[in-house]
């Protein structure tokens, strides 16, 4: 099980691959896709194409989680150049980026399955932060 | 079943890093396994579960263990913990 991040900034992503790396350990590949081709805040299909395939060639399936939604218009365009054997092992989440990318590389690295690692990153989103007091 | 108290000696808690190093040594066991704090408990073998019990400084939890290794993942998961926490009573 591979997870892949995209973000409008590759600072962003390389920095949530530190995090993932830290919390999760090694065991979870991870692809990123930050930024455009020249160096912008953006998006680029071929980015994250690229941040896709590399983790398939490492993992059976690969949980993709982004950070904005205008981000899923370059990731229609990528998915279209996989395979469609390619594409059948991706899964596209809702979940936040930042604590959907930890929760699910926690849950990929002791072995859970597809459906168990998506369902930990879309939980991210009702995750309580703050104290309950 | 099969339990311990804990007191959670760390000054930070029971934070990101040792949670999940926590949730991945929990789910190499069988057993069904809980933490537990003020009266409310958590999935160990889940990250988003223990992070939700917010685990603070100098709180006691209970670390709970039921099934066919219990003992062994109480043992395991209390070294796992190692200096974040120390036995109460």
């Amino acid at each position: 099980m591979g997870i892949v991040l995209i973000s409008h900034s590759g600072t962003l992503v390389d920095g949530l691959r530190e995090m993932v790396a830290q919390v999760a350990g090694d065991d979870v590949a991870v692809g990123t896709a930050g930024g455009t081709d020249d160096g912008r805040l953006g998006t680029s299909a071929p980015r994250i194409a690229e941040a896709i395939g590399a983790v398939l060639r490492q993992s059976d399936d690969a949980v993709v989680l982004l950070d904005l939604g205008s981000a899923a218009l370059s990731l229609d365009i990528a998915l279209e150049e996989l395979s469609e054997d390619e594409r059948a092992r991706v899964r596209v989440t809702e979940a936040p980026l930042v604590e959907g990318a930890i929760l699910a590389a926690v849950q990929a690295s002791v072995g859970a399955s597809l459906d168990e690692v998506v369902a930990a990153a879309e939980s991210a989103a009702s995750m309580a932060k703050l104290p309950r007091t | 079943m099969s339990e311990i108290r804990l007191l959670v000696v760390d000054p930070s808690g029971l934070h990101a890093r040792p949670a999940a190093r926590f949730v991945q040594a929990a789910s190499r066991f069988a057993s069904r396994i809980v933490l537990r704090q003020d009266g409310r408990e958590a999935d160990a073998k889940s990250l988003i579960a223990l992070l939700g019990l917010t685990i603070r400084p100098q709180s006691e939890i209970t670390l709970a263990a039921d099934g066919p290794d219990a003992e062994a993942a109480i043992a395991a998961l209390q070294a796992e913990l190692g200096p974040y926490v120390s036995p109460v009573g």
